[in-house]
């Protein structure tokens, strides 16, 4: 299981929310790359959580700064909107792309980009939030606004594009440290054979073991644990190692 | 139609340098006394172009709250009571500012409080969670007054239609609600978040801790039934015989003898602990079980403020219409002057969420009030200053906005 640290970004600052609210700053962008990347970190994302607000990306210059001395796979999530935002993301060092909210508008995006970058360097991102015992509802604009759009309908849709990866968030466990959403990352890895990202709720060691109990994700994405220094890459790295 | 305010507002629309809050913001007023008509007064901007908030936010970075903090200390210490009786009354919404100031006050200066909150018009799912989360999670005693359903929502419809402003009973509610509980259960400290100068208010009203009492108690004189709804009196809503004086109880403000004689005292704790909500929204988030708005509300891009109550919505719509000021504009002055937006950010923010219209809830309002879509229309437009606004090609825009003026 891959171990991936998560920077939300705004302007020029790592920030961390709680349920994708809230810009309590956190620290320098490359500065806390670098960090995660020397503690072990398998791979990196930046995320631009005011992009679609401000329909702006703002992370190329820090993704080609990163590319210097970083050596592991950086994927850019956050104001995606055209090839040409790609284009500029891909050219100055980003290794994959995430896409959410775009596709609302423009289903045909993530085909194309797959076509130009291969299936290896697209994810298919995807912000839910659980609105019945059993179903989610996909949102967008940083968890912003609501798609009707529900979680699972949306993965099999959108899945058969080709998309390498499956970035899947809780915008109910985001920034609280009290575990995954299981029961989503179980549904939703029982529908599709692509690997997922589980991203959103990681607090402490036992939740990993209580998410791979019931869902088989290829990888956790980490960020408020790291950033508070509640826990280092390397422990998380050793427990997955024992308990794989 | 003369080309100026229908609010007594300046005529010339001046935004502040700094946030991107205009001088029609209106001041706080004592709404009950209000029977319509008289001028306004709005936030002013000094000669150098800044707001008395952005002015006051300066400032808030200078004083010593450490210092500030001692002070609270002491003062708390002539109320703490230790023999198991509540010590203070913290008005609550159930709202990040009101859990953080009831929960820190339980948990930091080891009071023993007693939240006491006025129901909003018609809850949300989110506020409701987070008002008994308070308790539940936050393990703050709480209890909640909920007035009349059927004279509530008359008030509300006649101070829309009168005033075009839904809230203003509401509003009342919640100023009266602390001290009046203060008085009924012998607990002589009530202790308010922010102080609403830190918005915008008159800047030396952030000078003191101790809340200005005009707008929760009258003169002793005063006759309860001159109070006012949309400027319509208690005196004329009973003699259309639909509601009568007893039904007006949990409205009434206390009079200023019994204040001083039951020796309450209302207190700002935004006075000694530097405000600064969206570190309340942290705060309530890890300690009182609060949890954001499941989407953004209508009119703004925030999750996290005022989201108790369907109505607020349509109150921030009819402050676009009356004053060019909507939601996101007051959510972004705030996160501009709490240094967590630029003013760039938040003049986009404005531009795209400002006066968008309050669907959401829109039909629960017009049901709650018992008004046709058509009324509400055609009261908006009633609403619309004809020095802000103008018809182009059949469509309201507004003459002045900060985004015009800033690109």
């Amino acid at each position: 299981m891959r171990v991936i640290a998560r920077l939300d970004i705004k302007n020029e600052d790592v920030i961390k929310g709680i349920n994708f609210e809230g810009l309590r700053v956190m620290g320098k962008p490359n500065y806390l790359a670098k960090k995660y990347y020397n503690e072990g970190a398998d791979e990196l994302i930046y995320s631009d959580c005011v992009a679609s607000l401000y329909g702006r990306n703002n992370l190329s210059k820090f993704v080609e700064s990163a590319a210097k001395d970083i050596f592991i796979p950086i994927t850019v999530a956050g104001g995606i909107r055209n090839k040409k935002d790609a284009e500029l993301l891909m050219k100055n060092g980003a290794d994959k792309l995430a896409i959410n909210t775009e596709l609302f508008k423009n289903d045909n995006l993530g085909k194309e980009l797959i076509k130009k970058y291969g299936s290896q360097s697209i994810l298919l991102s995807i912000q839910a939030k659980k609105i019945s015992r059993d179903s989610w509802e996909a949102y967008i604009n940083f968890g912003r606004d609501r798609t009707n759009m529900d979680v699972e309908e949306w993965v099999k849709k959108m899945v058969p594009s080709n998309f390498g990866e499956l970035l899947l968030t809780s915008i109910d466990a985001d920034g609280l440290s009290n575990g995954f959403d299981v029961e989503l990352y179980e549904k939703i890895c029982k529908i599709v054979n692509i690997p997922i990202i589980a991203c959103g709720g990681f607090g402490k060691l036992i939740h990993i073991k209580e998410l791979k109990k019931f869902a088989d994700v290829d990888a956790i994405s980490i960020s408020k644990a790291l950033h508070y220094n509640k826990i280092n890459i390397g422990e998380i790295k050793n427990y997955i190692k024992k308990n794989d | 139609m003369k080309n100026s305010s229908l609010y007594g507002l300046p005529e010339n629309v001046i935004f502040c340098k700094l946030c991107v809050i205009s001088n029609q913001r209106p001041s706080s007023t004592v709404e009950f006394k209000s029977s319509g008509g008289e001028s306004k007064s709005g936030i002013s901007i000094n000669d150098n172009g800044i707001c008395d908030a952005c002015s006051y936010n300066k400032k808030k970075s200078e004083i010593n709250w450490k210092e500030r903090e001692k002070q609270l200390l002491k003062f708390l210490e002539k109320y703490r009571k230790n023999n198991g009786d509540y010590d203070c009354i913290v008005p609550s919404s159930g709202g990040k500012d009101s859990s953080f100031t009831a929960h820190i006050l339980k948990k930091k200066y080891n009071m023993n409080p007693l939240a006491v909150t006025w129901a909003p018009n018609m809850w949300t799912e989110e506020g409701f969670e987070n008002f008994n989360n308070l308790s539940r999670v936050g393990g703050v005693d709480s209890i909640l007054i909920t007035p009349n359903g059927r004279l509530h929502s008359y008030l509300t419809k006649i101070s829309f239609l009168n005033f075009g402003h839904p809230f203003q009973p509401f509003i009342h509610g919640q100023k009266i609600i602390g001290p009046k509980m203060a008085k009924k259960l012998n607990i002589p400290l009530v202790i308010y978040g922010e102080n609403q100068a830190e918005y915008g208010n008159k800047l030396e009203d952030n000078l003191s801790h101790y809340m200005n009492n005009q707008f929760f108690s009258v003169e002793d004189d005063f006759n309860f039934k001159d109070i006012k709804f949309g400027g319509k009196s208690i005196q004329s809503i009973i003699e259309e015989k639909k509601f009568n004086f007893k039904n007006f109880s949990t409205y009434l403000p206390l009079q200023k003898k019994e204040v001083s004689d039951s020796k309450i005292q209302m207190i700002f704790l935004g006075y000694f602990e530097k405000w600064d909500p969206q570190e309340c929204f942290y705060y309530a988030s890890e300690n009182t079980g609060f949890r954001p708005a499941k989407e953004r509300s209508d009119g703004t891009y925030s999750k996290y403020t005022e989201i108790d109550d369907k109505i607020v919505p349509i109150h921030f719509y009819t402050t676009f219409i009356k004053f060019g000021i909507g939601r996101a504009s007051y959510d972004a002055a705030q996160e501009i002057r709490n240094h967590k937006i630029t003013r760039d950010e938040g003049i986009n923010l404005v531009k795209k969420f400002d006066g968008e219209f309050p669907k959401t809830y829109f039909k629960d309002f017009l049901d709650y009030i018992e008004i046709s879509e058509e009324q509400f229309i055609k009261k908006i437009d009633e609403l619309r200053s004809p020095h802000l606004w103008e018809k182009i090609k059949n469509e309201w825009v507004l003459k002045e906005s900060i985004y015009k003026k800033n690109f």
